[in-house]
């Protein structure tokens, strides 16, 4: 589906790689006044490593709203199938197949930027397959996440302001506006436990060694265990809502 | 004047539209505060983190801030027939229906859209001024007080200038383009920080392809009397007649490509 508008593609990478580039110069001119403990390859890594998975946070699937408006959701309530399953599925591999087209050339683009610019290596290779699984794991956080948002749909036949209101919590505390290592140290320390930051905070910090190897057990875990307590309960959200989903159209 | 009647009573119909669904109003504008907010809240982090940007102490960049998010969004919400759906009108062809009227075709664009939800944005970038005005201790003359007006008018025109780039290149492609948003979306970003921030390049983008520098930051910095490039008051006053200028350019490149228009049939 994605590679049948290449053009379309091509014109969003150009303009997410042109926000990246505006991002690193603000926060290169902030380093330049102020140094920071952290260093500057870790906010300008953290930058691009965002950019380049800005889709992942992204929610664009009008599919399911249109289906309860026009009643059409009826058709999927006879499907021999389990309702949330089946757009957890669907969303996730949106979230996949759409973030990976951008990733890649992009991350290629920021690797070759000038230092100080640029993406960094990670530190180690373990470090990287770590990041690597933790970014799976973040895959499968996400799409439970935005299942949940998905539910509240199902409750009001317009949702714009609901949806428009939790995928901007989404883009604060995922550290896609700011990066979260820049936040106040003191709220770090409570918004690094929130599911918002398992999304794609942890994997990048385990990049960038914010996160030793040492951690590892910690982090997966923490991202683990809000996966399935979210899917656990949108599912029964879903479960709910279904019984008392008011079939629109005639 | 008839024209801008005709406006003035569109844009109290459109308004009042959509308050006819009071809850899911609310909702969204609610949403928009938060969006905003959200987007200041990393402007007073980033302050409590760094304190300052080169020259700029925390009540500039505030009220530079400000200055953008107010001025961007009352663009949004009195153009958004052209920042907003034109691509559309001419994919689904109801440009057609506009050709038929006996009115000009911009006029009618922007009459036909009106999006008052971004009222909250403007709240939030009114704060923001306000707080830059305190902390930066800055002593308001109506000398100012015109400056910081004509800053907020012009920009408005630049903006829809520069959203017509988009306009101008579907009229030939049908396609909305995309990579227009990097000048206007990413204009407002880069811009809600003073240009001489930037590195060269993109300094001499937001100076001469799209001015933000001229028609926000000079008039800005001399309200906050930091002139930018050292220039005198009354070159404060004449650079942000280069936000009419591109609407201007971009109105005559309109008309140029309107000739060229095909409709994409029923």
């Amino acid at each position: 589906m994605e590679t049948q508008y290449r053009g379309a593609v091509l014109g969003g990478l150009v303009c997410q790689i042109f926000f990246g580039i505006i991002l690193v110069a603000i926060y290169r001119a902030l380093y330049a006044g102020k140094p920071q403990t952290i260093p500057l390859g870790h906010v300008t890594t953290y930058v691009w490593l965002q950019q380049a998975f800005f889709r992942m946070l992204l929610s664009n699937d009008p599919e399911l709203l249109d289906k309860i408006r026009t009643g059409a959701i009826a058709y999927d309530l006879c499907r021999p199938l389990h309702l949330y399953g089946y757009y957890y599925a669907r969303i996730l591999a949106q979230k996949v197949t759409g973030s990976a087209l951008r990733a890649l050339p992009m991350l290629v683009f920021a690797a070759l930027l000038p230092e100080g610019w640029g993406l960094c290596a990670p530190v180690s290779v373990p470090a990287l397959l770590a990041a690597i699984v933790a970014l799976i794991l973040g895959f499968f956080c996400v799409s439970a996440i935005e299942n949940i948002t998905m539910g509240f749909t199902m409750r009001t036949l317009d949702p714009r302001g609901m949806q428009a209101m939790l995928s901007m919590l989404i883009t604060i505390f995922a550290g896609n506006i700011l990066p979260l290592t820049l936040f106040p140290d003191s709220w770090q320390r409570v918004i690094t436990l929130l599911p918002y930051a398992q999304l794609l905070d942890a994997p990048i910090r385990l990049y960038t060694g914010e996160y030793s190897l040492g951690m590892l057990p910690q982090v997966l875990a923490i991202q683990g265990g809000w996966t399935v307590i979210l899917i656990l309960a949108g599912c029964a959200f879903w479960n709910r809502n279904q019984r008392k989903l008011i079939i629109q159209g005639g | 004047m008839d024209t801008l009647r005709l406006y003035g009573r569109s844009m109290t119909m459109l308004i009042k539209s959509q308050l006819q669904y009071p809850v899911s109003f609310l909702m969204q504008t609610l949403a928009q505060l938060v969006m905003e907010g959200g987007e200041m809240l990393a402007v007073i982090l980033l302050i409590d983190r760094f304190d300052r940007l080169n020259q700029w102490g925390p009540g500039d960049l505030y009220f530079f801030f400000g200055l953008m998010s107010v001025s961007f969004y009352l663009t949004e919400i009195f153009g958004r027939g052209i920042t907003g759906n034109f691509p559309y009108l001419v994919r689904s062809g109801q440009l057609d229906t506009i050709l038929l009227r006996p009115r000009g075709i911009l006029t009618q664009v922007l009459c036909s859209a009106a999006d008052p939800r971004r009222i909250t944005c403007i709240a939030v970038g009114v704060v923001s001024m306000v707080i830059g005005s305190n902390l930066s201790a800055i002593a308001w003359t109506p000398v100012k007080v015109l400056l910081l007006a004509e800053a907020i008018f012009c920009s408005g025109w630049l903006l829809m200038g520069l959203f017509m780039i988009e306009a101008v290149m579907c009229i030939h492609s049908v396609k909305s383009i995309e990579i227009t948003n990097a000048i206007t979306y990413g204009g407002r970003s880069a811009c809600e920080y003073p240009s001489d921030i930037y590195p060269r390049w993109l300094r001499m983008m937001f100076t001469v392809i799209a001015p933000f520098a001229l028609v926000m930051h000079v008039p800005a910095s001399m309200i906050l009397e930091k002139p930018l490039f050292g220039w005198p008051v009354w070159a404060a006053f004449l650079t942000p007649l280069s936000g009419a200028a591109v609407f201007g350019i971009m109105y005559l490149l309109f008309r140029k490509a309107m000739k060229y228009y095909r409709s994409t049939g029923s």
